[in-house]
């Protein structure tokens, strides 16, 4: 065991992963804030009414792009580093690279909240709010990325076919620069009007289907086999998958400005990839399940496991509910309303953030040579806490979706669609003290255990 | 299979052909279909607002006529992000160049607040958007590409959500006043708003009236801007007539009668 985690030592860079894993929470934690605050606004209790560097408009910007580019790039950056290594037996680039461009990062992150809330200097483009000027920098941030990660599968492809987080990670590092390339700087520069419009749409989603998506079932395809001590069930369905997400996720993009002034072919091409999607995304589904046949019993006490067959349940349900909302008669009655809130946070918190924060938890207590988590009261706790305020926030925004969308189709002075809102949006705030409590107990849990000195939890230690 | 499975192929094939299969689909080609189009910046919006006597232009000389004092320190301001420069005593009136450094400093604060996060600009050719936003009769029309074809929509603000209404219509719907006191308090005109107030977009002049600031004026010009080019153009009903231009005046008001049939 002590010469196996000796070489892993030398495989994973230990410090690069606790680094990006902890600034990923803080700032998980910092992004939430800004949320539950924007969602004070709403209720008419914003604590911080008429300060200009506050103001919940700028507060908004911070949230949606520091869940990109604080939260999730860097859990994502800090489990990279602990898993490729790992599945394809190569070290990552360089350890000095790996450093500077953790420091780019956070930089990079500091910078757009100062452009953001204090100089006025936001980006106009939804999840590319960064300032205009920062964009060419990222874009050459994603390709050092490109070089770091590349490398060990570069490496493992002279030897054989890759796992299959190999290709999803491999395309993902392909697509990253290049779809923040375009998002940023095609619409600012090169586009105008209805086709800037489907440059910033096709961005959107090319974010989230192209650089989150892949990244994390990479992950997901190599955390769950390592928890289980077993095997995906069929390598087929990885393959179906894959290749489904990487030819019609690209094109789904359109999706999001449906009945706008973009030509219908590209409206329709958009509708029908997202449809096909979904199939792509159930085949992966089929595999999870499949493989967790037999080992189910395993949820009831592995807490990080438990996070991931949420999450991967989350998803399932995000996509099946995309495949219907997307058509353009479900548009009708939901576009511009919050029923696509309710949908993007079930994906976003109750997938993308519960897995990551279920493999952190598998990971933490190995980086600090510890056997468990501190506690698992805490971890039990943050668990449930998480998942239940997401879900309620999921059902709560989809029928304040639902009653929005009828009611301005009724005609009704617009006041009335706000008022008729509120009480959805006061529950929106308390399913936000959940998942707040929820993540700050994580993080306590995460402190102790990695400050703890010896610290383990008895219980925790009879069921690893 | 084992080819499929290397680097090397998912990167060409997936990273990048498929990628750009995609893209050719979902903007390229219709940024190609509407390439006739033609791109307008901020001095040619300016001009058509006074030429077109668009609401936009008037409303523009109704915030000068209300708020001397800003207007003066509009021309004076300068602002590097947005090209706001100063624009000399002499020509600090309104005209096309101060129309156009409104619009720009207008455009900028809007953007920069995320009021289009809040706030779409797109009306949709479905559930009874082109009855609510707007007039009937007078700024109906859905939206359509050539209204975006210009540097105030680059990238576009059609927006994500609406928490408040529709803008890209606004031009017809509220008047000077009603703009000034919603967007220093929202509440003053719209109880039950959940819109933040901006007081940082006002100060006070030298009578201690609260009155916009520079950025203000200008962000208030910018959504009186919106949809102005949808509004049928105010006719002036001051008509001066003289012996010399009677004729003139008889036959434009003709012509007026006759449009408005």
């Amino acid at each position: 065991m002590a010469s196996n985690s000796q070489e892993l030592q030398n495989l994973v860079n230990y410090g690069l992963v606790k680094a990006h894993v902890a600034m990923g929470l803080i700032f998980f934690i910092i992004v939430a804030t800004m949320g539950f605050l924007y969602s004070l606004q709403l209720d008419g209790i914003y604590p911080f009414t008429g300060i200009e560097f506050l103001s919940p408009g700028r507060i908004r910007m911070i949230h949606t792009a520091g869940a990109a580019y604080g939260f999730l790039v860097n859990m994502f950056t800090g489990l990279l580093y602990w898993a490729v290594p790992r599945f394809t037996g190569y070290r990552i680039l360089s350890d000095k690279l790996g450093w500077f461009m953790f420091f780019a990062l956070q930089a990079a992150v500091l910078i757009t909240v100062i452009g953001v809330l204090f100089l006025g200097m936001a980006d106009n483009v939804e999840w590319g709010e960064t300032p205009w000027w920062l964009d060419p920098i990222i874009v050459f941030w994603l390709l050092l990325h490109l070089m770091q990660f590349g490398a060990p599968l570069f490496k493992a492809s002279q030897r054989g076919p890759l796992y299959v987080s190999g290709w999803y990670i491999s395309a993902m590092l392909i697509w990253t620069p290049l779809v923040v390339f375009m998002g940023n700087m095609i619409p600012r520069f090169w586009a105008v009007g209805s086709g800037a419009g489907a440059v910033q749409s096709t961005f959107i989603h090319d974010l989230v289907g192209l650089y989150v998506t892949p990244v994390a079932w990479g992950l997901m395809y190599y955390f769950v086999p390592v928890i289980m001590k077993k095997p995906m069930w069929s390598h087929g369905l990885s393959l179906l998958g894959f290749w489904g997400l990487a030819f019609f996720y690209p094109m789904n993009g359109v999706h999001h400005f449906l009945w706008s002034p973009i030509p219908m072919f590209a409206q329709y091409s958009a509708v029908f990839a997202t449809v096909a999607v979904e199939f792509a995304v159930t085949s992966v589904l089929i595999n999870f399940m499949m493989t967790l046949r037999g080992s189910a019993e395993q949820l009831k006490y592995n807490v990080p496991l438990r996070y991931m067959y949420t999450g991967a349940i989350f998803y399932w349900i995000t996509c099946f509910q995309c495949a219907f909302h997307v058509t353009l008669t479900f548009q009708k009655v939901i576009h511009f309303t919050d029923w696509v809130t309710g949908h993007a946070h079930l994906i976003m918190f109750g997938t993308f953030g519960l897995w990551v924060l279920g493999m952190a938890e598998y990971i933490w207590p190995k980086l600090f040579r510890k056997e468990t988590m501190y506690s698992k009261g805490l971890s039990e706790g943050a668990y449930w806490l998480l998942m239940i305020g997401v879900l309620a926030m999921f059902f709560d925004l989809t029928a304040a979706g639902l009653v929005q969308g009828f009611d301005w189709i009724g005609l009704n002075p617009w006041i009335d669609s706000v008022n008729f809102s509120k009480p959805f949006w006061y529950f929106r705030s308390v399913a936000g003290i959940m998942m707040i409590t929820g993540l700050l107990m994580y993080a306590l849990n995460f402190w102790k255990t990695a400050t703890a000195k010896t610290g383990l939890s008895a219980e925790l230690r009879a069921e690893t | 299979m084992g080819k499929m499975e290397r680097f090397s192929f998912v990167a060409l094939v997936a990273g990048i052909l498929f990628f750009l299969f995609a893209d050719f689909i979902s903007w390229a080609l219709p940024m190609f279909v509407l390439k006739d189009i033609p791109k307008k910046s901020v001095e040619d919006l300016a001009a058509e607002a006074i030429s077109r006597n668009s609401t936009a232009w008037s409303d523009f000389k109704k915030l000068a006529r209300y708020y001397p004092e800003t207007f003066k320190k509009l021309c004076q301001y300068e602002e590097a992000f947005s090209g706001a420069k100063k624009i000399p005593e002499n020509e600090c009136k309104p005209n096309g160049k101060t129309l156009a450094k409104a619009l720009r400093i207008g455009h900028r604060w809007y953007v920069a607040e995320g009021c289009w996060n809040c706030h779409s600009q797109m009306i949709r050719p479905v559930s009874n958007e082109t009855l609510r936003f707007g007039i009937p009769g007078v700024s109906n029309t859905v939206s359509y590409p050539s209204e975006y074809n210009n540097e105030l929509q680059a990238p576009v603000l059609w927006g994500t959500k609406r928490i408040g209404p529709d803008l890209i219509r606004e031009a017809a719907v509220h008047n000077v006043g009603w703009q000034v006191a919603h967007l220093y308090n929202p509440i003053y005109t719209s109880p039950g708003s959940n819109m933040p107030p901006y007081p940082w977009y006002f100060t006070k002049d030298s009578k201690g009236n609260i009155v916009p600031n520079e950025r203000g004026f200008g962000l208030l010009t910018y959504i009186m801007w919106l949809g102005s080019w949808e509004v049928k153009p105010p006719k002036d009903f001051r008509i001066n007539i003289k012996a010399s231009n009677s004729a003139k005046v008889e036959e434009n008001g003709n012509k007026n009668l006759a449009e408005a049939k």
